[in-house]
């Protein structure tokens, strides 16, 4: 039913992440009359990350990006197709196995008001997967969170302050705390950027960085914001209806764009960019 | 400010009221079952301070001679109202055996402070045990009510898919039946005299049977909000086991409605058994409760000339109002925070 | 179109429900209830035999269920035995008593709700002024209003307390006994509406109030509209919506929500004949009047989505929210 794909089956070292032959389907019902149409959200995808790099998945609304992270973070179950984390294959794990494989894997949320329990402290927030995970005591749990803290750049004296009392750019912060805590070895950031002014855009870009070096941490990084993308990413797959249309490194794509719906992804950018130089009256 | 006193009286008057009829068998001076056949429908009796024109600071009172409405009192001696005194035994909260009463006064007097009824029964102590079983039904019930609610609520809307909607079905079914009826309709099929306890247990049943629904709807609305939320994935992302995900994220949201529903449930259920028990479908003679000691206002003549026979009603009264006024306060609060 | 299919098939299954309800309800006492009848010395061999047969009771449950949900179609709701007349007759004419007495009630409660709630929704000083009183007979239990209200009518001497025309009425000119009959059911209509009034005042209100909140109001008042316009032009239509829906649900308790009222104030409706029923335990009237009640209701429910329907746009062109 699903066409084979067309990757090497024995999986390289060096991939954080490798997702084969996705297929993500749903049944959209009309009426109550048994008219079920079957949608294709995800049909078809095959694409690696290699350890340290960062692929951005773009693409218009409704292309199905943020579909891909939902199935490979495993919060729905992909269709048909494999996710290889490292060397472990996740795609049709359950139960306690999947607990205990998703770890390598997590997913930062693009609005960070309601990524986090409004209830919680920064510092409940930022231990929860190790809670979860029933890693370490109290002490050492509190140690943990306060040295995650200092990692993200924000003072562990707010350690007890509620969540909801952050900036929207800290929240980010304590997200990717949270995240690193149980040190994945691949962060989706779904749209992690768009609630966010530019200014702190910046400066999560740059703490993010900063953060692969360190860990040598694989980003799948999804984003509508092309001007984004050129700074972080190294590959870019652009997807358009459940299918990716171009792959390619960063430099190639942008620069010389095949596919129609590439061109116009990069038009549309490219004109706002000229938009903005020219109010600025500044050349590029 | 105002409303954290508001909220700290209306708490008070709430434990004040439920410790009064907790402690019925001491604060009552009579057992509610004696009966003073030749004292039937006697007025409160009046207490006096003043004693051939001095004023005495402890009140006294002049024994009843006839009943029937109206106040004959004998003023040949006055009986000195004493407190603490030995009187009939009771059970104290159904664990140990005293014969302690709060006040009471020498016989052959009796202190009918709130009269007497058909059968020469102290109002006041069948008020204060009466009010047992009417605040013990109201409250049991709204318990079970909630409890069976809160567990299909929370079933349904955090499991989804065809419990769900088989469940919400099922709700929309019980919500769709006008209650009473049905409560009569279940009420028909039992045996008509049943013991106390039995009648009690039985009450409690129907009415949960018949409410769940409302209560179900509002946490399984609660519960599918709370399980979409994006903090509830991520805590699924780090391995969070379901029971994990229920005691930290999502119970904790349905506090807030269990409470504010349990603040409007306790005082419809205690309404529901005065009116059943006045209709005399609940509980029946001669086991006091508010709703079986109204129900002899049926009678023309006694509606008419026995006031003091509406005692239950206000008590009904000032309970529902309070639990109302603090469910409007929970309410509030909730929405501020 | 699709969605008035969708709540009448809502509507229809919920009936069906109800009757299958009531059926496992009525089967559950068969045995006990027939054994009393045969111990009963009033009613013949002759005549449990006929009902017998007449019910099939030997018959497996399904054929007696489908027997019940044929017979619950035309109306047959079985056989009294209290009353010895079938249970739809009875029914009926009570039925009618009722729904004198609560369309009068629901009439006079809408009529002074709407003014009530729309001008303690506008004007602040109103609300502070009935706020107490409707806090008060919300939170005061229906049993006691009618204690109260026939308490005050005893006490007056005003209005006739006790069944719906008075001894030897017949007698009298239609004019006399029209006028009969008012002050009967002046009494109930009283107790229903102090207890319908508060709760349908305080939803049209706080719909008001909503509306009043809106920015395109605080837009309307800016360009200089004055405010009766404002009330009727912009803020009533809308508050309309959620009144509508509750007036629906005003019809839905029509049957049901007068049981207590007609009880205490001897008004000759279903509420007393069910609560007579109940306690000799004539099973088929009340499971009859249960049945009949629950139509009511889920009709009701159905006539206020029809209403929705009609009044509110947003469901009739399926715009998602």
């Amino acid at each position: 039913m699903f066409p084979a794909s067309n990757m090497l089956t024995d999986p390289h070292k060096s991939m954080a992440l490798r997702v084969c032959g996705l297929y993500k389907q749903y049944w959209r019902r009309a009426v109550i009359w048994r008219k079920r149409t079957k949608i294709f959200a995800v049909n078809g995808i095959d694409f690696e990350i290699a350890t340290g790099q960062t692929l951005a998945l773009v693409g218009s609304s409704g292309s199905g990006k943020s579909t891909v992270a939902r199935c490979i973070s495993r919060q729905e179950r992909p269709s048909a197709g494999q996710i290889w984390l490292e060397d472990k294959e996740i795609s049709v794990l359950r139960g306690s196995a999947l607990r205990c494989e998703r770890t390598s894997i997590q997913l930062i949320f693009q609005d960070p008001a309601t990524s986090m329990n409004p209830h919680f402290s920064a510092a409940e927030a930022i231990e929860e997967p190790l809670v979860v995970q029933k890693r370490g005591a109290r002490k050492q749990r509190r140690e943990r969170s306060r040295e995650l803290m200092n990692l993200v750049g924000l003072s562990p004296a707010w350690a007890d302050r509620n969540v909801m009392n952050f900036s929207g750019g800290q929240r980010q912060r304590i997200a990717i705390a949270r995240a690193l805590a149980i040190e994945p070895k691949v962060l989706i950031l779904d749209e992690a950027f768009s609630g966010l002014d530019l200014s702190t855009q910046a400066q999560i870009a740059n703490l993010l960085l900063e953060l692969q070096a360190t860990y040598s941490l694989a980003y799948l990084l999804i984003s509508h914001d092309l001007g984004l993308v050129t700074r972080i990413a190294d590959t870019i797959a652009v997807m358009s209806q459940g299918k990716i249309v171009e792959q390619g490194t960063a430099s190639a794509i942008l620069g010389s764009p095949d596919h129609p719906e590439t061109r116009k992804l990069t038009a549309s950018w490219t004109k706002s960019q000229s938009v903005f130089s020219a109010k600025a009256g500044t050349t590029t | 400010m105002r409303r954290k006193i508001q909220t700290r009286l209306l708490i008070v008057a709430l434990i004040g009221l439920h410790l009064a009829v907790l402690f019925a068998g001491f604060i009552a001076p009579y057992n509610p079952e004696t009966q003073n056949r030749e004292l039937p429908y006697a007025p409160p009796v009046r207490v006096h301070f003043n004693y051939s024109g001095k004023v005495h600071f402890r009140p006294f009172i002049y024994a009843e001679t006839t009943g029937q409405g109206t106040l004959d009192e004998d003023f040949s001696r006055p009986y000195p109202v004493h407190w603490f005194v030995r009187g009939d035994d009771h059970q104290l909260l159904g664990l140990f055996n005293s014969n302690l009463h709060l006040f009471g006064v020498d016989a052959p007097a009796q202190m009918f402070l709130l009269g007497t009824d058909s059968f020469g029964r102290d109002e006041l102590s069948r008020l204060l045990y009466g009010g047992q079983i009417s605040l013990a039904a109201g409250l049991l019930a709204a318990f079970v009510t909630l409890l069976a609610g809160a567990i299909i609520g929370t079933i349904s809307g955090y499991y989804g898919n065809w419990i769900d909607e088989a469940l919400m079905a099922s709700a929309e079914l019980f919500l769709a039946l006008p209650w009473l009826y049905f409560l009569l309709v279940v009420r028909a099929l039992l045996p008509l005299h049943v013991s106390a306890t039995m009648s009690f247990m039985l009450l409690i049943a129907v009415i949960a049977v018949i409410g769940w629904a409302r209560p179900a709807r509002l946490i399984r609305g609660v519960v599918l909000s709370a399980r979409t939320r994006d903090y509830v994935s991520a805590a699924r992302g780090f391995g969070a086991s379901d029971f994990y995900l229920l005691r930290r994220h999502v119970l904790p949201q349905i506090l807030g409605v269990l409470l504010t529903q349990a603040a409007l449930l306790v005082p419809q259920y205690v309404a529901a058994e005065v009116t059943l028990s006045f209709f005399g479908l609940g509980v029946s003679e001669p086991t006091p409760s508010w709703g079986n000691m109204l129900s002899v206002l049926q009678q023309y003549s006694v509606l008419r000339s026995c006031s003091w026979l509406f005692a239950p009603a206000v008590a009904l009264v000032i309970t529902s109002v309070i639990y109302w006024l603090l469910a409007d306060t929970i309410r509030y609060s909730l929405k501020s925070s | 179109m699709n969605y008035l299919l969708r709540r009448f098939l809502r509507a229809l299954l919920l009936m069906i429900g109800v009757s299958t309800l009531c059926f496992l309800l009525s089967e559950l006492a068969p045995g006990t209830y027939f054994e009393d009848l045969r111990l009963n010395p009033q009613i013949s061999q002759q005549t449990i035999a006929t009902l017998n047969a007449r019910y099939g009771l030997e018959q497996p449950i399904a054929l007696r269920y489908g027997r019940w949900l044929e017979a619950a179609a035309r109306g047959d709701f079985g056989y009294s035995i209290a009353y010895s007349t079938p249970v739809a007759s009875l029914l009926w004419t009570r039925a009618g008593n009722t729904l004198l007495l609560t369309i009068t009630a629901m009439l006079l409660t809408w009529i002074l709700a709407v003014p009530v709630g729309v001008l303690t929704g506008s004007s602040r000083r109103l609300d502070k002024i009935t706020a107490v009183a409707s806090s008060l007979l919300i939170s005061i239990p229906e049993i006691v209003i009618a204690v109260a209200l026939l308490v005050v009518a005893v006490h007056t001497r005003m209005l006739p307390v006790g069944a719906m025309q008075s001894l030897g009425s017949e007698d009298l000119s239609t004019l006399a006994r029209v006028k009969d009959i008012l002050l009967h059911i002046a009494l109930p209509t009283a107790i229903l509406v102090l207890i319908g009034l508060p709760i349908i005042a305080q939803h049209i209100r706080s719909s008001v109030v909503e509306v009043l909140e809106a920015p395109y109001i605080r837009a309307a008042r800016g360009l200089g509209i004055g405010p009766v316009r404002i009330l009727f032009r912009h803020v009533l239509p809308v508050a309309a919506n959620p009144a509508i829906s509750l007036f629906g649900f005003s019809l839905a308790a029509l049957v049901s929500g007068s049981l207590l009222v007609e009880v205490i104030t001897g008004w000759p409706g279903l509420g007393p004949l069910i609560l007579e029923a109940t306690l000799s335990r004539d099973l088929f009237v009340v499971v009859g009047g249960a049945m009949l009640s629950a139509v009511f209701m889920i009709g009701g429910n159905f006539v206020a989505d029809l209403l929705l329907l009609v009044s509110d746009p947003r469901i009739r062109t399926g715009a998602q929210d």
